[in-house]
């Protein structure tokens, strides 16, 4: 693979893509990484989803409780979540810049997105527990 | 503190070229805007979930207040934009798996990609939720 600048970063393999040492590489990879996860987890979670939709208490707990969609659910919001902060966390980055509101905007992604990954799961363990 | 407002300042008052008032829009940045835009969308959605995974768990009581998040026309509407979103957005990121690879980035399999993203988002989301109506 040929270099047009002719700069040596030192790196081989995989990581001799990426020449830049700022810190943007690991999130990138990270993203990666969890779309890949999340690819069939999302699938599954739709399917779920959509049974749940327009069903009384009893037949959407029915829905949510089979062992697999639970074990879909609760793998699609693990990882989503945190897929979902540093994509959030990149528009924070584009959009908010005065440092107080950043500070703000990205705890509170990061509390937000910690919190809706532990309530599903544990409504989603609450919802499939044996009566 | 004044330095900072100065610049700042500074700045807005700086003169601005046209941007967004004169780019012709094309369909692969249009994507990259939907695929931010569906993003945010499915961070809201999940939100709005987990109130209704809440009313599910605690008992009929809780989920009469949240039932309208999956049922009746807001609840088929909430949950119809939420799949169509995932769906986009799954299909985005799938595109920017293929150009990661270096494939199909000329110009026509550029607006492939996004065309496929569109319009296989749709598509994907039909599907589901006819084969989901005829599975009842």
């Amino acid at each position: 693979m040929t270099n047009a600048t002719g700069f040596d970063s030192g790196r081989s393999g995989r990581g001799a893509a990426y020449v830049s040492d700022r810190s943007g590489a690991a999130h990138a990879k990270f993203m990666k990484l969890t779309a890949r996860a999340l690819a069939p987890l999302a699938i599954v979670s739709a399917w779920t989803l959509i049974g749940v939709v327009g069903e009384p208490y009893e037949a959407a707990r029915a829905v949510i409780g089979r062992p697999i969609s639970a074990l879909a659910l609760i793998g699609f919001i693990v990882i989503g979540a945190v897929h979902a902060r540093y994509g959030m966390e990149t528009i924070i980055d584009d959009y908010v810049h005065d440092p107080a509101k950043r500070e703000l905007a990205l705890k509170a992604n990061k509390w937000v997105s910690t919190a809706i990954a532990a309530v599903w799961t544990l409504a989603i363990l609450l919802i499939a527990a044996p009566r | 503190m004044t330095q900072q407002a100065d610049t700042e300042g500074l700045a807005a008052r700086r003169p601005l070229s046209p941007h967004l008032t004169v780019y012709r829009p094309m369909l692969t940045m249009m994507m990259s805007i939907a695929h931010r835009i569906t993003g945010a969308a499915l961070y809201a959605s999940v939100l709005l979930l987990a109130l209704y995974l809440l009313g599910l768990a605690f008992g009929p009581g809780a989920f009469g207040l949240v039932s309208w998040i999956a049922n009746g026309f807001i609840g088929h509407s909430v949950m119809f934009l939420f799949t169509w979103a995932l769906f986009h957005h799954f299909l985005g990121g799938v595109r920017h798996a293929i150009w990661d690879r270096g494939l199909y980035m000329d110009p026509k399999g550029r607006e492939l990609l996004a065309q496929g993203t569109l319009f296989g988002g749709v598509g994907l989301t039909v599907v589901f939720w006819i084969v989901a109506a005829l599975a009842r």
